[in-house]
């Protein structure tokens, strides 16, 4: 149980913390622009239903016809409304690259930990692992690891995406997180708490684990921009949903009916656009963060 | 020397065993490597029971996975079910297309990187220098493949100055003619053009903070205070030094290339193992999507073991660790 005091005690290094954070804010251009842009297309997302003109997966004119006022970015090959597509693809690539980020951040965590705070043979052969994974093609591995999960019968599509991207992901979270637990592991309070008697689990995950999440949060907010981008190549490439429309799909579906030698630009060209504003959102927000937690980057 | 050399050579024995298995294990925990064969009703019962017995599919887990190596190491990589031929023979088809494209454009992309690079980070916060940083930021959000679909627009079809897809005009075949040649590279020049534009410019930040960092070394304050010309400093001592690192992650960034191969070959058609990866995707070609990621992967780790000796003849430190 927590008392009152640690409570009370609590509340205030929040309050602190997120006051230093809002007065590093009003000093970053960049993450400003970043956090406005995000929150731009994450209410986009939220609110696409009250947004979108038509539903993205009604037939609701001609095919392929180019845009007019009542379709701004004209239809797709199925009389679909392409800008109410763009709408709802946000929530997919959102989605996607949140959790595919978060698990793959969280996998190489706990590589990154036991490998830190075990040392010897396992930090060897952990990070022997972590090096090969590495130095692979990623996509080239993604792609495999996409293409044969979904032929699990447990698993959707999306599911195969999300573990995909992150079984492919972890192992620069891994290097960064076991160079911190290796600084970490060698303070004070860790020998104490080891004088008391306190279990390796408890020692990593409750001593260790809160130290490193300045990092974590930068790495994480750094895999979003690189999961929504896997995301999207996967569906570039056939691999995503068929029913889910993410902007990837959108893409893909333009290219199999040769919308660019058609010259309709206004169905290939709005998704990608999408797509590189949102990951630029994320890497600027990225940049910031690791401006704020390491102030020597800082100009 | 030659420990080292032997040392490097085991590690990537190992890392070569390492991808094998995980290749392995991942196609025959998900399902039937014969399932797709066997529901083709193209596929005679003779050829399926030569594949069967070729990599032993009936016997246990450890033998399926010996005669998997055994096979491998015989360039036995298992039968396509889309093009009815062995694995092998086709990626052997592609693989020099590929091979065409990534080689040239790892050398000309870190050069110009190198080159761009050094000029950002000597003039570090000149206009020249914050519009290479920006840009870098910017073309890093962009989806890889779709400004190879931009370029394609642009130039094949707007601009109709490049051809819309494939390595040669429908038709010709490979010959040592000066108009087959033509022709090649002018179906060459986009795909190319890309992956160069695009590692190069993701690479450019990397080698600009490098030099930025060698430049707050005590020996180019030396080296200004003994009073070197500007230009000896710059190329002599900082430039030279931000080799090294550059030198370190050619590796990845061939790895980093093969994975543009993918999107780039399928926006233009290009006929190369890149193209051959989606082929194998959108058939459900599993016996070959297996064989490009050996084949791919292999050529990872052979252009790892020649970077690593290439790096140890630059940096005698190496060899003595």
């Amino acid at each position: 149980m927590v008392s009152r005091l640690e409570l009370s005690e609590r509340m205030y290094t929040l309050r602190r913390s997120l006051n230093e954070f809002m007065f590093f804010l009003r000093h970053s251009r960049m993450t400003q622009v970043g956090i406005a842009l995000l929150s731009a297309i994450v209410l986009m997302a939220v609110f696409a239903d009250f947004i979108a003109p038509y539903d993205p997966y009604a037939r609701v004119g001609n095919a392929m016809e180019p845009p007019s006022p009542e379709h701004p970015l004209g239809t797709n090959d199925m009389g679909q409304d392409i800008l109410s597509e763009l709408i709802y693809g946000a929530r997919i690539s959102l989605f996607v690259g949140f959790v595919a980020a978060i698990s793959g951040t969280l996998i190489g965590t706990l590589v990154g930990i036991v490998a830190g705070y075990f040392g010897g043979v396992v930090d060897e052969v952990l990070m022997r692992i972590t090096d090969i994974w590495l130095s692979m093609p990623m996509l080239l591995f993604t792609i495999f690891l996409a293409s044969i999960l979904t032929k699990l019968p447990s698993f959707t599509i999306m599911v195969s995406v999300i573990l995909a991207i992150a079984l492919t992901s972890w192992p620069g979270a891994a290097r960064v997180v076991r160079s911190a637990v290796l600084g970490i592991k060698e303070r004070p309070y860790i020998e104490a708490a080891r004088a008391v008697g306190s279990s390796d689990a408890r020692i990593m995950f409750r001593h260790i684990l809160p130290n490193t999440v300045p990092i974590l949060v930068v790495m994480v907010i750094n895999r979003v921009a690189g999961a929504m981008l896997s995301e999207a190549s996967l569906s570039f490439l056939g691999l995503g949903d068929p029913t889910a429309k993410s902007w990837g799909m959108i893409i893909h579906y333009a290219m199999i009916r040769n919308a660019v030698m058609l010259r309709m630009w206004w169905w290939f060209l709005p998704p990608g656009i999408m797509i590189s504003i949102t990951v630029l959102a994320v890497v600027l927000i990225g940049i910031g963060l690791e401006e704020y937690f390491n102030p020597r980057l800082r100009r | 020397m030659k420990t080292y050399l032997i040392r490097r050579a085991i590690a990537s024995v190992i890392t070569f065993f390492a991808i094998i298995t995980i290749v392995f294990l991942l196609a025959r925990f998900t399902g039937d490597p014969l399932a797709e064969l066997e529901d083709d009703p193209r596929m005679t019962p003779e050829v399926l029971a030569t594949i069967k017995a070729l990599f032993g599919l009936d016997k246990p887990l450890h033998i399926q996975y010996i005669s998997f190596i055994e096979n491998l190491f015989r360039g036995e990589l298992g039968f396509s079910l889309h093009y009815m031929r062995p694995v092998a023979a086709v990626i052997a088809e592609r693989l020099p297309y590929t091979l065409a494209l990534l080689i040239p454009s790892i050398t000309l992309s870190n050069y110009l990187a190198y080159k761009i690079g050094i000029e950002c980070g000597w003039r570090r916060g000149s206009k020249f220098d914050i519009a290479m940083v920006t840009s870098s930021i910017f073309l890093r959000s962009v989806p890889y493949f779709w400004l190879a679909i931009l370029f394609l627009y642009v130039f094949s079809v707007e601009l109709g100055v490049t051809p819309l897809f494939g390595a040669m005009t429908p038709g010709n075949r490979p010959s040592l003619t000066w108009e087959w040649i033509a022709d090649y590279l002018w179906h060459y020049a986009l795909p190319f053009t890309v992956l160069v534009f695009r590692a190069t410019i993701v690479r450019v930040l990397y080698i600009r903070n490098t030099l930025i960092d060698i430049l707050g070394e005590d020996y180019i304050t030396t080296a200004f205070a003994k009073g070197l010309p500007d230009k000896e400093v710059k190329y002599k001592h900082a430039a030279r030094n931000a080799l090294i690192p550059i030198i370190t992650v050619l590796g990845l960034r061939y790895a980093y290339l093969i994975d543009g191969a993918i999107l780039t070959e399928t926006v233009f058609s290009y006929p190369g193992t890149g193209r051959l990866v989606y082929e194998a995707v959108v058939n459900r070609d599993y016996w070959l999507l297996q064989g490009v990621v050996v084949i791919l992967a292999s050529s990872v780790i052979v252009v790892n073991f020649v970077i690593d000796l290439i790096y140890s003849l630059l940096d005698p430190r190496v060899r003595y660790r």
